[in-house]
C-alpha cells in the first residue's frame, strides 16, 4: 500500500513538473478555447448553406461536438494548471495599436474565470448531444450546430476575456447569434418578432454601454480591467460623469440579463428551438451578469448606478416570480425565474457582494440548465408546451421527472444543494437589511411555488390527449439529462472542494431556518392550490384581472408599443415626410420655378424694339437709382 | 506608374467604344481586364508604397498649362491608396454584376471605365484644378448611366444628380481660386500652408463653399436629396459605384481640401460641424426607418453613416481622422454589398416593395445563400463587432468623443437605429413565409453570389485584422492634422493618463510637411 502512495506521488510529481514547462505553452493557447467553438461553426458551412448534401447534416453535427469536447477537454486540463498557480495569469494579445489608441486584449487565466469557461463548454457539449435528439428531424440541423458553435465561442471568449473592448466585443456577437438562434425557425411569425424584439432591446443596452465604453476609454486610457480598476481607485469624476457612466455601463448587462425595464425579449425567445434556450436560461444571462461582476469596480465611482442596480434587481426578482406563476406555457413559466434569479444577482453586485453573485450564478446555471432539458424532453414527446395540456407524466417519463425533480431542487433553497448554498451566502451577507433578505425569502419562496404548480400540472394527476402515449427521450437526450442531474447533486462536493462551503458552527442558524421554511411554505402553497383545467381562465373578474395582469407581463409591452416604439416610428414618419415634402419639395419649387420663369419669359419676346428699349429703360433708371442712393 | 491607373481605362473604354465589330461578350471582357489589371497594378503600387514616409509617392509632374497654374500632378499618399484600391476593386465587381445581355453593351462598359478614371484621377491629383477636372469628368459617365439604363423615372434622378453636382463643383472650382488668387499664388498646386495668408474672414467664406460643395457629394443633409433618387433609379451596378466609391470623393474632398486647406477656420467651424454631423446622422436614419423600398432604405442608411465622416472630420484627432479613412473604406464595402444584395433580390423577385416581400430565406425556393449575406451586411452596417464598421465606428466614436463627447453620444444613436430600421428590413424581406410575390422564382447562381461573397469576406477580414488598413494609413493622417493636440488638449484634465500619452510628438506645433516640388 505504502509503495502504492509513494508510486502514486512521484507520478504526480512528474505530472506536475512537466506541468510547470507546459506553462507557459499553456497560457499562450489559452485562446484555442474559444476558437474551438467558433472553427466548430466554420468547418460546419459546406453543410449549412447546402454544398455538401449527400452525407445529410449529421456530420456537421459530429464536427461540432467534437470541437467542443476538445475545448472542454483543453479547458480541463487549463483549470487543473490554475489549481496549481493559484495567482491569476494574464495574456495579452496585440489586436491594433494606432494614433493614441491601444486595443491589447488582455485575458484572464484564473480559476474563476477558466471555471466559468469549463461551465460554459461542459453545457454546450451537453446542450448539442441534446440537440442531436431534440432536433433530429429538422432540416437544418447545420446551421443549428453552427451557430451553437458561434455562441459557445463568444461566451467563453467572455468568461476569459480581461478586456472591457473584447468584452464589449462579444456581448455583441451575443446578441447577434442570439438573433439568429431565436430566428432558427423564421418562418413562423411569432419567432420574427421574438428575433427582432430580442435583437433590438439587447442593442438599446449594448449602444448604451459602447457609450460607457467610449467614454471609459477616453478618460481611462485603457480598456483592460485591471488598469480600469487602478484608474477606478484614484478617478475624480464629476456626480453627473459618473452618474452617467455607470448607468450607461449597466445598461448593457441589464439587456444581457433580461432585467427590467429589458427584459421582455426572453420571455419571447423561448419560441426558438429548446436546445439553445438550455443555453440562453443558464450561461448566457450569466454572461452578463459576469460582465456586470467585472464592471463592478468601476461602477461603484457611481452611487446612482449601484442603487439603480439594487432596485431594477429587486423589481424584475419580484414581478418575475410574480409573472411566472400565472404562465401556462411551459417555457415561458421557468424563463421568468431566470429574469428572478438574475434579479437577484443584480442586487447582490449593487451590494458589492459579489462572492454571493458569482455562487448564484454558478447553482442557477446548473439547475437551470437541467430544467430546460427536462422540459426539452417533455416538449419533443408531446409536442406542446402548454401546461393545462399535460398530466401524469411521472409514470411515462422517469428520467425527465427526475431531471425536473432535481433541478428544481437544486434551484431553490430547501435541501443543501446548489441554490440552498448560494442563497444562504446571500442571507449572511444581506442579513444585516432585513427588507433584502425578505426579498430573497420571497423569490425563494415565489420559485418554489411555482416549480410545484409546474411539477403537479404536468407530472402529475391525470393524463391527457397529448400525454397519454409519451414514451421517455432517446438515449441523445437522456445521457446529457443523467450527467446533468449527476453534476447537480454533485453541486454541494465541487464547494466543499473548493472550500466555499462553511463550518456547521459558522453558520447562521435563523437564517437557514427561515431559508428552508420560506422554500417549505411555497411548496406546500404550491401543493395545496387548486388547479383545475377549467380554472385556467378564472371567473372572477378581480382574479381574472390579476391573472392576465401577470400573464402579460403587467402590461409592459403594450407600454412600450405606445410609448418607444410609437415615438421612434411616429418620428421617422414624421422626418420622411418632412424629407418628401420639404426638403426635396423645395427643391423640386427652385426647379419648377426656374422652369416657369423660363417659360413664360420667353412670351416677353415679342419683337416689338419699343418693347426693348423700354425695359432697357426701366432698367437703367433702376440701377442708376440703386448706385445713386447714397446721394438722395 | 500613376499615369496607367487612370489611362489604362481611359484607353480601354476607348477601345471598347471604337473597335469595329467588338461583340458585347468581349468588350464585357475587356473592361473586366482592364479594371482587374488596375487593381492589381494599385496593389503593386502598395506593396512599394513607404508607409513611413509623409512625403508625395509616386510623384509624377508634368507642366500642362502653365500659364494657368495647372500641372498634371499626381501623387499617392496613405488616404487615396485604400480609395484607389476600393475604386479598381468596386469598378471590377460592378462590371461582373452587370447584366450580360445589357442594352447598347459598347457604350455602357466604356463609360464604367470613363467612370473608373476619373474617380482614379481624383483621389491622385495633388493640383487643385487638376482634382476639379476630374471631379467633374466623374459626373459625366455617371449621368449618362443613370439616364440611359436606369428605371422609370431615371430622367428625373440623372438631372437632379446632374444639376447637384454641377453646383458642388462649381462652388468647389470657387473656392479653389479664390484660395489661389487671394493667397497670391501662381499655381494650383495643392499646399496645406495657402491659407495662412488669408484672413479668417476669407477663409470661412472659401471653407463655407468646399463644406457646401463636398457636403453634396457626401451628401449631408439638406444637400441629399438627390441620392435616394439617384439610387433608386440607377441600376445596381451603378448604385454599388456611387455609393461604394462617389460618395468617398465627397469625404475625401473633405478631409484633405477642407480640413487639409484651411485648418484655423476650420477648428472655428468645428463645434457647429459636429452638430451638422449629429443632424445628419439622426436624420439619415429616422427618414430610412420609414422607408418601404430597399434600396431607398440603403441609400438613406448611407447618408446617415456618412455623417460620421464629417463628425470625425470635425473632431481633428489623429485616431478620429484615421476613423474617417476607415469609414470610408468600411461605408464603401458594406453600401456595395448591400446594394448587390438588393440587386439581385430585385433581379429574381421583379420588386423592392418591403410589404410585397416576404420569407426568402426559404431554403429551397427562395435564396437562402443571398439572405445570409444580407444578414452579414446589415449587421455590419449596424456595427456588430468581428466586421469592418464596428471598428470603423468605433475609432470614429472614440476619436471624437473627448472633443465632443454631446454630439458623439448623439451620433452613437444612429447605429442603434442602424440595426432598427435593417432588422425591419430583413425581417419583413428574408424571415417569415415566402410571399406571392416570391414564388417561382429564377434560381440563384453562383455568379450571382460571388461578388458579394468576395465583398462579404473583405468586410470580415478588415473587421478582425483592422491593422491591415490601418498600417497604411496612419502616417498620412496624422501628418495631416496641422496641430491635432489643440483641439483635445482642453479635455485632457479629464484623467491624469490621457495626458502621459498626450504629450508625445502629437502636441508639436504644425508639423512641416515635406514638399518635394519645392526642395526641387
Amino acid at each position: 500500500m505504502g509503495v502504492l502512495v509513494v508510486l502514486l506521488d512521484r507520478a504526480l510529481d512528474r505530472a506536475l513538473d512537466r506541468a510547470t514547462e507546459m506553462n507557459e505553452t499553456l497560457l499562450q493557447n489559452v485562446w484555442w478555447i474559444p476558437f474551438y467553438g467558433l472553427l466548430g461553426a466554420i468547418v460546419t458551412l459546406p453543410w449549412s448553406i447546402g454544398l455538401i448534401r449527400r452525407t445529410g447534416p449529421r456530420p456537421a453535427a459530429y464536427l461540432n461536438i467534437l470541437m467542443t469536447v476538445l475545448a472542454f477537454i483543453h479547458g480541463l486540463v487549463l483549470f487543473r494548471a490554475t489549481l496549481v498557480w493559484q495567482e491569476p495569469q494574464q495574456v495579452l494579445i496585440h489586436w491594433l495599436s494606432v494614433a493614441d489608441l491601444d486595443l491589447t486584449f488582455a485575458l484572464n487565466v484564473s480559476p474563476v474565470s477558466v471555471g466559468a469557461m469549463e461551465l460554459v463548454t461542459g453545457l454546450s457539449l451537453l446542450a448539442q448531444v441534446f440537440a442531436i435528439g431534440y432536433m433530429e428531424k429538422d432540416w437544418a440541423l447545420a446551421r443549428f450546430f453552427a451557430l451553437m458553435g458561434f455562441f459557445e465561442g463568444a461566451m467563453s471568449g467572455l468568461a476569459i476575456s480581461d478586456s472591457l473592448f473584447l468584452t464589449y466585443g462579444l456581448l455583441e456577437i451575443l446578441t447577434l447569434s442570439t438573433y439568429l438562434l431565436v430566428g432558427f425557425w423564421y418562418a413562423q411569425p411569432l419567432v420574427v418578432t421574438a428575433a427582432r424584439d430580442a435583437f433590438l432591446t439587447k442593442r438599446v443596452g449594448d449602444v448604451l454601454l459602447l457609450m460607457g465604453v467610449v467614454a471609459l476609454g477616453t478618460m481611462a486610457g485603457s480598456l483592460n480591467f485591471p488598469d480600469l480598476y487602478n484608474w477606478a481607485e484614484t478617478a475624480n469624476l464629476s456626480p453627473l460623469t459618473s452618474t452617467l457612466l455607470g448607468l450607461a455601463l449597466i445598461a448593457g448587462p441589464v439587456g444581457k440579463c433580461a432585467q427590467f425595464p429589458l427584459h421582455l425579449w426572453l420571455d419571447e425567445a423561448m419560441e426558438g428551438p429548446n436546445p439553445a434556450s438550455i443555453l440562453r436560461n443558464s450561461v448566457v444571462v450569466a454572461c452578463g451578469a459576469y460582465v456586470l461582476i467585472k464592471l463592478q469596480p468601476i461602477l461603484i465611482l457611481s452611487p446612482v448606478a449601484s442603487i439603480a442596480l439594487l432596485t431594477l434587481g429587486t423589481m424584475t426578482a419580484i414581478g418575475a416570480s410574480l409573472v411566472a406563476l400565472a404562465q401556462i406555457d411551459l417555457k415561458r413559466a421557468l424563463s421568468h425565474s431566470t429574469s428572478a434569479y438574475l434579479g437577484l444577482v443584480f442586487m447582490a453586485t449593487g451590494l458589492q457582494w459579489t462572492g454571493f453573485a458569482l455562487l448564484l450564478l454558478f447553482a442557477h446555471a446548473i439547475s437551470k440548465a437541467l430544467l430546460f432539458m427536462a422540459l426539452g424532453g417533455i416538449i419533443s414527446t408531446t409536442n406542446s408546451q402548454n401546461m393545462t395540456e399535460m398530466g401524469g407524466l411521472w409514470s411515462r417519463m422517469p428520467a425527465t421527472t427526475g431531471s425536473f425533480l432535481i433541478g428544481g431542487a437544486g434551484l431553490v433553497g430547501i435541501l443543501p444543494l446548489g441554490g440552498f448554498w448560494a442563497m444562504r451566502l446571500g442571507l449572511d451577507d444581506f442579513w444585516s437589511q432585513p427588507w433584502l433578505v425578505a426579498v430573497l425569502l420571497l423569490v425563494n419562496g415565489l420559485t418554489a411555488l411555482n416549480l410545484t404548480r409546474v411539477f403537479r400540472l404536468v407530472f402529475l394527476g391525470q393524463p391527457q390527449p397529448k400525454t397519454r402515449r409519451a414514451p421517455e427521450v432517446a438515449w441523445p437526450m437522456a445521457v446529457p439529462m443523467v450527467s446533468l442531474i449527476i453534476t447537480t447533486l454533485l453541486v454541494p462536493l465541487m464547494l466543499a472542494w473548493l472550500n466555499l462551503l462553511p463550518d456547521w458552527e459558522y453558520m447562521n442558524k435563523p437564517a437557514l431556518g427561515l431559508l428552508i421554511l420560506s422554500g417549505l411554505t411555497g411548496c406546500v402553497l404550491g401543493s395545496s392550490l387548486t388547479l383545475k383545467r377549467t380554472w385556467s381562465r378564472p371567473m372572477q373578474i378581480s382574479l381574472r384581472f390579476l391573472q392576465d395582469l401577470l400573464a402579460y407581463d403587467f402590461y409592459i409591452d403594450r407600454l412600450y408599443r405606445v410609448s418607444v416604439v410609437f415615438a421612434v416610428s411616429s418620428i421617422s414618419r414624421l422626418v420622411a415626410w418632412f424629407d418628401r415634402h420639404i426638403v426635396d419639395g423645395f427643391v423640386n419649387l427652385v426647379g419648377l420655378a426656374s422652369l416657369f420663369s423660363g417659360e413664360s419669359l420667353k412670351y416677353s419676346i415679342s419683337g416689338q424694339s419699343q418693347a426693348y428699349v423700354l425695359t432697357i429703360l426701366v432698367g437703367l433708371s433702376l440701377l442708376g437709382m440703386i448706385i445713386t442712393w447714397s446721394m438722395w | 506608374m500613376l499615369s496607367s491607373l487612370i489611362w489604362t481605362p481611359i484607353l480601354g473604354a476607348v477601345l471598347i467604344a471604337f473597335w469595329p465589330g467588338l461583340s458585347a461578350s468581349r468588350s464585357r471582357w475587356v473592361a473586366i481586364g482592364v479594371t482587374v489589371a488596375a487593381l492589381i497594378w494599385s496593389l503593386l503600387l502598395g506593396s512599394q508604397f513607404d508607409v513611413s514616409s509623409v512625403s508625395l509617392q509616386f510623384l509624377e509632374d508634368l507642366p500642362w498649362i502653365e500659364s494657368l497654374g495647372l500641372s498634371y500632378q499626381l501623387s499617392l499618399d496613405g488616404i487615396s491608396l485604400p480609395l484607389i484600391v476600393l475604386n479598381a476593386l468596386l469598378t471590377a465587381i460592378a462590371l461582373w454584376s452587370s447584366d450580360s445581355d445589357i442594352q447598347r453593351p459598347r457604350f455602357y462598359y466604356s463609360l464604367l471605365l470613363l467612370l473608373n478614371a476619373g474617380v482614379a484621377g481624383a483621389f491622385l491629383a495633388q493640383n487643385l484644378l487638376l482634382f476639379f477636372l476630374f471631379y467633374e469628368l466623374e459626373l459625366v459617365p455617371l449621368y449618362f448611366l443613370i439616364a440611359i439604363w436606369g428605371g422609370a423615372r431615371r430622367g428625373y434622378a440623372a438631372t437632379k444628380f446632374l444639376i447637384y453636382t454641377a453646383v458642388s463643383g462649381v462652388l468647389i472650382l470657387a473656392a479653389f481660386l479664390g484660395l489661389t488668387w487671394l493667397s497670391g499664388s501662381s499655381d494650383f498646386i495643392y499646399n496645406p500652408l495657402a491659407s495662412q495668408a488669408l484672413s479668417l474672414g476669407q477663409q470661412f467664406i472659401l471653407l463655407g463653399m468646399l463644406l457646401v460643395g463636398f457636403g453634396i457629394k457626401i451628401p449631408l443633409f439638406p444637400f441629399h436629396t438627390w441620392l435616394p433618387d439617384a439610387h433608386v433609379e440607377a441600376s445596381t451596378p451603378v448604385s454599388v459605384l456611387l455609393a461604394g466609391v462617389l460618395l468617398k470623393l465627397g469625404a475625401y474632398g473633405l478631409l484633405k481640401f477642407g480640413l487639409g486647406l484651411f485648418p484655423d477656420a476650420w477648428a472655428v467651424l468645428a463645434p457647429g460641424l459636429a452638430a451638422w454631423a449629429v443632424v445628419s446622422v439622426l436624420y439619415g436614419s429616422f427618414t430610412a426607418i420609414a422607408q418601404k423600398d430597399m434600396k431607398k432604405m440603403v441609400a438613406y442608411s448611407s447618408i446617415g453613416h456618412m455623417g460620421y465622416v464629417l463628425l470625425a472630420c470635425a473632431a481633428a484627432t489623429p485616431l478620429s481622422i484615421l476613423g474617417t479613412v476607415f469609414q470610408m473604406i468600411s461605408h464603401g464595402l458594406i453600401s456595395a454589398l448591400l446594394f448587390l444584395l438588393v440587386g439581385v433580390v430585385y433581379k429574381k423577385t421583379g420588386t423592392r416593395d418591403l410589404d410585397l416581400l416576404s420569407g426568402l430565406l426559404n431554403p429551397e425556393r427562395g435564396m437562402p445563400v443571398i439572405g445570409s449575406l444580407m444578414v452579414l451586411g446589415v449587421m455590419a452596417s449596424a456595427g456588430i463587432p468581428g466586421m469592418v464598421g464596428f471598428i470603423s465606428e468605433f475609432l470614429i466614436f472614440r476619436g471624437s468623443f473627448p472633443v465632443f463627447p454631446t454630439q458623439t453620444l448623439l451620433s452613437m444613436v444612429g447605429t442603434g437605429l442602424t440595426a432598427v430600421y435593417f432588422l425591419l428590413m430583413v425581417n419583413r424581406v428574408f424571415f417569415g413565409r415566402l410571399s406571392k410575390q416570391a414564388e417561382d422564382l429564377p434560381p440563384v447562381v453562383w455568379n450571382d453570389r460571388l461578388p458579394s461573397v468576395v465583398l462579404a469576406s473583405l468586410i470580415v477580414a478588415f473587421g478582425l485584422q483592422p491593422s491591415w488598413l490601418t498600417y497604411w494609413t496612419e502616417t498620412t493622417t496624422t501628418a495631416l492634422l496641422p496641430h491635432p493636440a489643440a483641439a483635445v488638449v482642453g479635455t485632457v484634465q479629464l484623467s491624469p493618463h490621457e495626458s502621459v500619452t498626450l504629450s508625445s510628438p502629437l502636441v508639436s506645433p504644425r508639423l512641416p510637411i515635406p514638399n518635394p516640388i519645392e526642395e526641387n
